[in-house]
């Protein structure tokens, strides 16, 4: 992947050959905008989803793209005369909720004033008043285009002439020890795959409030339908269980696992494995697994730690189900008294596409 | 039986007295066309026939003009649909196949259900690599073109969706088969058994359980036992005839037989071998089924016998009135072939043999028909597949009296379908 975003920049550095300057921010920028991406689109075809889409962005009044749902606050701020540009977007970047209290956009805020210059840089090149003074005029699209263009071939893998291995049909080639670390990242229950590392509960709430909390919320609690991962004990049983880490999940190695497999949403394999450590920590610190600020999780006490509802998964057992008894004859005639009554529509509910859109709130179930 | 037989003799004589009050309707609106639309040749019969038209007297386009084909404009509705409410984001959720519009066993590749994680990944196929790793006698990484060099084999699998229906555990609530039922598909994929390539890396006797994993930006991953990996798993290239589209996993993906959508990792990138099941997100927060006292099952691979049927449904009303219908559905079982579709038209109280048409294939989509003469009257319909096994589908309530109505997985309950006399169609319970 940096071999790509390498041939990017150089890429772009050829097209941009009066502005390298420029350039080298708007991809910068770009990276900076994957934390974004959970939530917002940009480019072609870039619709609302989470966050509003952010096409044509500088001039825009706060609050007022169509069909939205912005917070009252976002909306207010925007009648009150926030216009987006070089300066607001910087102001809201450092800290959103210090400049509109009460948006519903739970991103903490960048840190570095060079990544929220670099995002701001990318931003531009998707507003076509702006992309003229970026990169001699290229909309991020074309500059995408051109990454394209310049990306290096890729070395062609070490391939035996002969067979490396014994047995089969002599297809493929020996996996060198540095290709399987690189992907062979699975942890499972018992700490195998566990890398060496360390984190306590303060550092992983300070990770946490940076990269999770946008969807999960800063207590786990969630933004939207984003996955709840805290509280919930003792509710599996009741007519609406929230399963969480605590409430619900087996095993801590599975935290670790996805956590460093497939987090921040849109920004996979960033954290190094000691943030992993931290942030899973400051998750059992979340569900009351453990209760002091100072805990350190590490590859050592790892497997120690139990999560309370492991004992309550069972294997598969439906075939011992009545239904399913063996020799069951399916009835053919006269199988239920009395005539047919209607004991529940779906019409009732209507949750059904197309027939009432602005339904958020699902009626009842889920895919999960 | 004997109402039905009733029922036909009474439709006989009600038929023809609907064909004729169908002539003088046609009549009627061949006379409201003439005063819009002068048209000489009316009288004489349908314009449609009578009058020459445009297609049949100029050129159409050529042979280059669609290089990959499309279906015809006027197929433009049969399409995905998603039900935005369900998940949080559209990069990670699901749509649904338009089951109502297709026939037949084998799902076309542009309209097989969607389910991501993380959006769909963009490979170069020249850039992908499936590594075996773990207890092997041999690491092994393959190209694409190394795997095209395995001895290949052709089968037509369904791949159902574990949450499929799980929206109705708590009663009807879709209305529309292609929202109840449409995390299904079934296609014909060419490809490489998944024996061949562990045999290549030389599995040691120790190795019990398989991980799968994906290329994409979840990194996708589900523990599989050793047998079922030796049994009938396939590593695929080919839909249906074409290669993977990339929502389906492009440029290759794993084949899990009967077994739940989930499990059948797209984009594969890497198979280890161990001793255990490795507990991934997608096996123990997800997909494990959560019983009404809070004890869950796991690793409840197998999808259960099912059937629905797509027309008439909501989506897909009786626009012809009574007379001959043709009532289709599917069915499908993880444990094998469709042995038998029953089709109830009184809500369950009587059951009439339905016709299996096409090949019967097993862990693959049956198509199955009932063809019969409606007098007009309201319909409860329903349709019970039993298969080779003798498995029988069980109702909702049948599963509800044992699960409770928050195990979202697993739903395989009978579907009821409220056809009214105008032809209107509801997804309703029924007593």
């Amino acid at each position: 992947m940096l071999k790509y975003l390498k041939a990017g920049l150089l890429g772009l550095a050829a097209v941009a050959a009066t502005g390298s300057a420029f350039a080298a921010d708007i991809v910068e920028g770009e990276k900076v905008f994957h934390k974004c991406a959970a939530c917002h689109t940009i480019g072609e075809g870039a619709k609302s989803r989470v966050g509003p889409q952010l096409n044509d962005l500088f001039g825009r009044r706060a609050g007022t793209i169509g069909g939205f749902k912005y917070s009252a606050a976002m909306v207010a701020a925007g009648e009150g005369g926030v216009v987006w540009d070089e300066q607001t977007l910087t102001q809201f970047l450092v800290k959103p909720r210090d400049l509109v209290k009460g948006t519903k956009m739970a991103f903490a805020g960048l840190k570095k004033s060079a990544d929220i210059a670099n995002v701001i840089e990318y931003l531009k090149t998707f507003d076509p008043e702006m992309a003229a003074t970026v990169s001699g005029g290229e909309t991020g699209e074309e500059a995408g285009k051109e990454i394209e263009v310049a990306k290096a071939e890729t070395p062609a893998p070490a391939r035996p002439s002969e067979p490396d291995h014994e047995g089969g049909l002599g297809l493929g080639r020996r996996a060198t020890a540095d290709e399987i670390s690189a992907w062979d990242i699975d942890v499972r229950p018992d700490g195998l795959g566990l890398p060496p590392g360390r984190g306590t509960v303060a550092e992983g709430e300070e990770l946490f409030s940076e990269n999770c909390a946008v969807c999960h919320g800063d207590f786990g609690e969630a933004v939207g339908r984003w996955p709840v991962l805290a509280g919930g004990q003792g509710t599996l049983a009741d007519e609406r269980p929230v399963k969480t880490i605590g409430s619900y999940w087996p095993y801590l190695s599975t935290v670790y696992d996805y956590i460093r497999r497939a987090m921040p949403f849109g920004n996979a394999r960033s954290l190094s494995d000691d943030d992993v450590y931290a942030i899973t920590a400051y998750l059992l610190y979340l569900n009351d697994v453990v209760t002091e600020e100072d805990f350190e999780l590490s590859s050592d006490n790892f497997a120690g730690v139990r999560l309370p509802n492991e004992s309550n998964f069972v294997e598969d057992d439906r075939a011992s189900e009545p239904e399913y008894a063996a020799g069951k004859e399916p009835c053919m005639s006269d199988c239920k008294p009395g005539p047919v009554t209607i004991t529940m529509r779906a019409r009732i509910l209507d949750v059904t596409p197309d027939a009432n859109d602005d339904d958020e709130e699902n009626a009842g179930g889920g895919i999960d | 039986m004997a109402r039905i037989s009733e029922s036909k003799a009474r439709n006989g004589a009600s038929r023809r007295a609907f064909l004729k009050a169908g002539l003088a309707g046609g009549a009627m609106v061949a006379a409201g066309a003439a005063v819009t639309r002068p048209n000489p040749a009316q009288a004489a019969g349908d314009p449609l026939i009578t009058e020459t038209q445009d297609w049949n007297r100029y050129l159409g386009d050529g042979v280059d003009a669609s290089p990959y084909g499309s279906p015809s404009q006027f197929e433009s509705h049969v399409v995905r649909r998603n039900v935005s409410w369900l998940t949080a984001d559209p990069v990670s959720s699901i749509n649904f196949t338009p089951l109502h519009e297709l026939d037949g066993i084998i799902t076309p590749n542009g309209v097989c259900f969607e389910r991501h994680h993380a959006g769909t990944a963009v490979i170069d196929p020249v850039e992908h690599r499936l590594m075996i790793n773990g207890l092997v006698e041999t690491p092994l990484v393959f190209t694409m073109d190394d795997l095209k060099r395995f001895p290949r084999e052709n089968r037509v699998y369904f791949l159902e969706c574990a949450a499929n229906s799980g929206m109705e555990w708590r009663g009807a609530q879709l209305n529309g088969c292609q929202f109840t039922h449409g995390m299904v598909h079934c296609v014909a994929y060419t490809g490489v058994p998944l024996k061949l390539l562990l045999e290549e890396a030389g599995l040691k006797p120790e190795g019990k359980w398989l991980l799968a994993e994906g290329a994409d930006a979840s990194a996708m991953t589900r523990s599989i036992p050793i047998e079922k990996a030796l049994d009938d798993c396939m590593v695929a290239f080919k839909m249906n005839g074409e290669a993977l589209r990339p929502e389906q996993g492009y440029p290759v993906r794993l084949v899990v037989p009967g077994w739940e959508g989930n499990m059948w990792v797209k984009w594969l990138r890497r198979l280890e071998v161990g001793d255990q099941p490795w507990a991934q997100r997608e096996e123990t927060s997800k997909y494990t089924d959560l019983h009404a006292d809070g004890t869950a099952r796991r690793h409840t691979f197998v999808m259960d016998v099912k059937s629905v049927i797509t027309n008439p449904s909501p989506q897909a009303p009786v626009t012809h009135g009574r007379g001959q219908m043709v009532l289709s559905g599917i069915a499908w079982s993880g444990h094998g072939r469709i042995k038998r579709v029953d089709v109830s038209l009184d809500g369950g109280r009587n059951w009439h043999e339905a016709r299996i048409d096409g090949p019967s294939l097993p862990k693959a989509l049956h198509r199955f028909y009932y063809d019969f003469d409606w007098d007009g009257s309201e319909l409860f319909l329903q349709s019970r597949a039993v298969d080779e096994t003798g498995q029988v589908q069980p109702t909702k309530d049948e599963l509800r009296a044992v699960r409770g109505v928050n195990s979202i997985y697993h739903n395989n309950g009978i579907q009821t379908w409220y056809v009214k006399a105008d032809g209107g169609v509801e997804n309703v319970e029924v007593s």
